[in-house]
């Protein structure tokens, strides 16, 4: 139990240190956010001024900015690492090693749940989206989306913060990783903007939990190769 | 200058005869894309010795000191720190060894402070907001403690983490060059600290080049080159000849 606590607050301390950097690097935060919503101007230029249709095809392009976003949000906080080799100073404190893995994917998580909220509002303002009245299914689409996201990517982020190709990389690998993800969460969000008809919204709500258990328990137990020679 | 404070774990303290050798390693070998750095090295360096590693570029010192700081695993051989082996022993050896490497570690939006608190929780030191003020007052760094380590120099980023091992406890601290990119002021300081470290019964390994200022700081001298030991002298250090004859290749199964 003492370890537990010991280990959690190793992960808050690293959360703590990403979240000051983050915020000091405010401008980054703000292009991430400016990346999204352009994603989503694209997205509506590219299917046309039909209102309906663009509300049919909200919940999609909802979730594949927020996931464009991400990715280079997760990229960020590991490249905070990247600081005159601080990832190996990380490496070698005595803590275990799945509390490395918590830390920045707890940090993930933050940005990715301010990305979801900041996204979601978008949406509703562009693609005049009712989002208002299904608030709380949508509120536990993002934020189980949001523990996804950043469960992979800090897995990844750590694979491929020393490749050179790591930009390309990234995307390429936790692209196909987040396919089950992405279905789960558009089909959640598209079933709790129509209010849920058919009630199948539980059973996507439930694909995502188990998606986040399995990433979350597979990235802690993997995380640690990643830091070591 | 106030008198440095190093912290000591009840590991490093008790005559030096009583403790492990701080540093053993057998026939050790570190290989890159097959062509050796360390070449099977076999080093003893008795526990709260200072002892200094020696020899031209490409001689192998920064690979054994990542090698005894667990950022490289031996492709051959063994190292032990305390008698724990660096391979399966490596959480444990973590906690009684400190490193500077060429890089610092520092991250560049945290302050000096920060970068300190942060070194604190993961290093999980007691009382770690006295600490860190002591350690900041030890290198100097007080006025500027408050400043973004981006705007700090080379030489003010490593007095900061010089000041990151004053938090920990380490048994044995691994410095990779420590006077490079230090003014005179901060080369003295690392002179000091060497001293503090001595008295304090931890043992010290540094990779160097400025060897003259340290003759009355040094217990021992090993000399590499191209990976392997050239060279010893002094007390505190003892080496043993190469097993390997030649060479380590690596395995290769044959048809």
């Amino acid at each position: 139990m003492t370890e537990l606590r010991a280990e959690a607050r190793i992960a808050l301390a690293i959360a703590h240190k990403d979240a000051i950097a983050e915020l000091r690097g405010r401008h980054a935060m703000v292009s991430t956010l400016f990346f999204a919503a352009v994603v989503l101007l694209l997205f509506g230029f590219a299917l046309g001024p039909d209102a309906a249709r663009l509300a049919a095809a909200a919940p999609g392009l909802l979730w594949l900015a927020i996931v464009f976003a991400g990715i280079l949000a997760v990229n960020r906080l590991h490249l905070l690492e990247t600081d005159d080799d601080a990832f190996e100073q990380l490496a070698l404190y005595p803590v275990a090693r799945r509390a490395i893995y918590a830390g920045k994917a707890l940090g993930g998580f933050a940005v990715m749940l301010l990305l979801g909220a900041v996204v979601l509002g978008a949406v509703g303002i562009l693609f005049a989206v009712d989002i208002g009245s299904a608030w709380g299914p949508l509120l536990a689409t993002v934020v189980l989306g949001a523990i996804g996201i950043a469960a992979v990517g800090t897995f990844y982020a750590g694979l491929t913060v020393r490749l050179r190709a790591r930009e390309v990389m990234l995307p390429l690998l936790m692209l196909p990783v987040l396919a089950p993800l992405l279905l789960g969460a558009v089909k959640a969000t598209a079933a709790a903007l129509a209010g849920d008809p058919f009630g199948e919204l539980g059973a996507w709500l439930q694909l995502l939990v188990a998606f986040d258990v399995i990433m979350v328990v597979a990235g802690a137990a993997t995380y640690g190769y990643l830091l070591e020679d | 200058m106030p008198q440095i404070t190093i912290y000591v774990s009840p590991r490093s303290v008790g005559a030096p005869d009583t403790r492990p050798p701080a540093v053993a390693t057998t026939d050790l070998a570190r290989l890159f894309a097959g062509s050796p750095a360390v070449a099977g090295v076999s080093l003893r360096v008795e526990a709260g010795r200072t002892v200094a590693l020696l020899g031209p570029n490409g001689a192998g010192k920064t690979t054994l000191l990542r090698v005894l700081a667990t950022a490289l695993r031996p492709s051959y051989g063994s190292a032990s720190v305390d008698g724990l082996d660096v391979g399966r022993d490596t959480h444990l050896v973590r906690e009684r060894v400190a490193y500077l490497s060429h890089a610092t570690g520092l991250y560049d939006d945290l302050t000096a402070r920060e970068n300190l608190a942060f070194a604190a929780a993961m290093l999980s030191t007691p009382d770690p907001s006295a600490r860190i003020d002591r350690a900041l007052g030890d290198v100097e760094l007080e006025a500027r403690a408050d400043d973004r380590v981006r705007d700090f120099s080379a030489g003010m980023r490593k007095r900061l983490a010089l000041g990151r091992i004053l938090l920990g406890r380490a048994s044995l601290v691994l410095l990779d060059e420590p006077y490079a990119a230090l003014d005179a002021e901060g080369m003295v300081l690392v002179d000091q600290l060497l001293a503090a470290w001595h008295a304090a019964g931890v043992t010290v390994m540094l990779a160097s080049h400025t060897t003259d200022r340290l003759d009355a700081l040094l217990d021992g001298r090993v000399t590499l080159a191209r990976g392997l030991v050239a060279e010893v002298s002094g007390a505190g250090v003892t080496s043993m000849p190469p097993a390997l004859p030649q060479r380590p290749r690596p395995v290769v199964a044959t048809r």
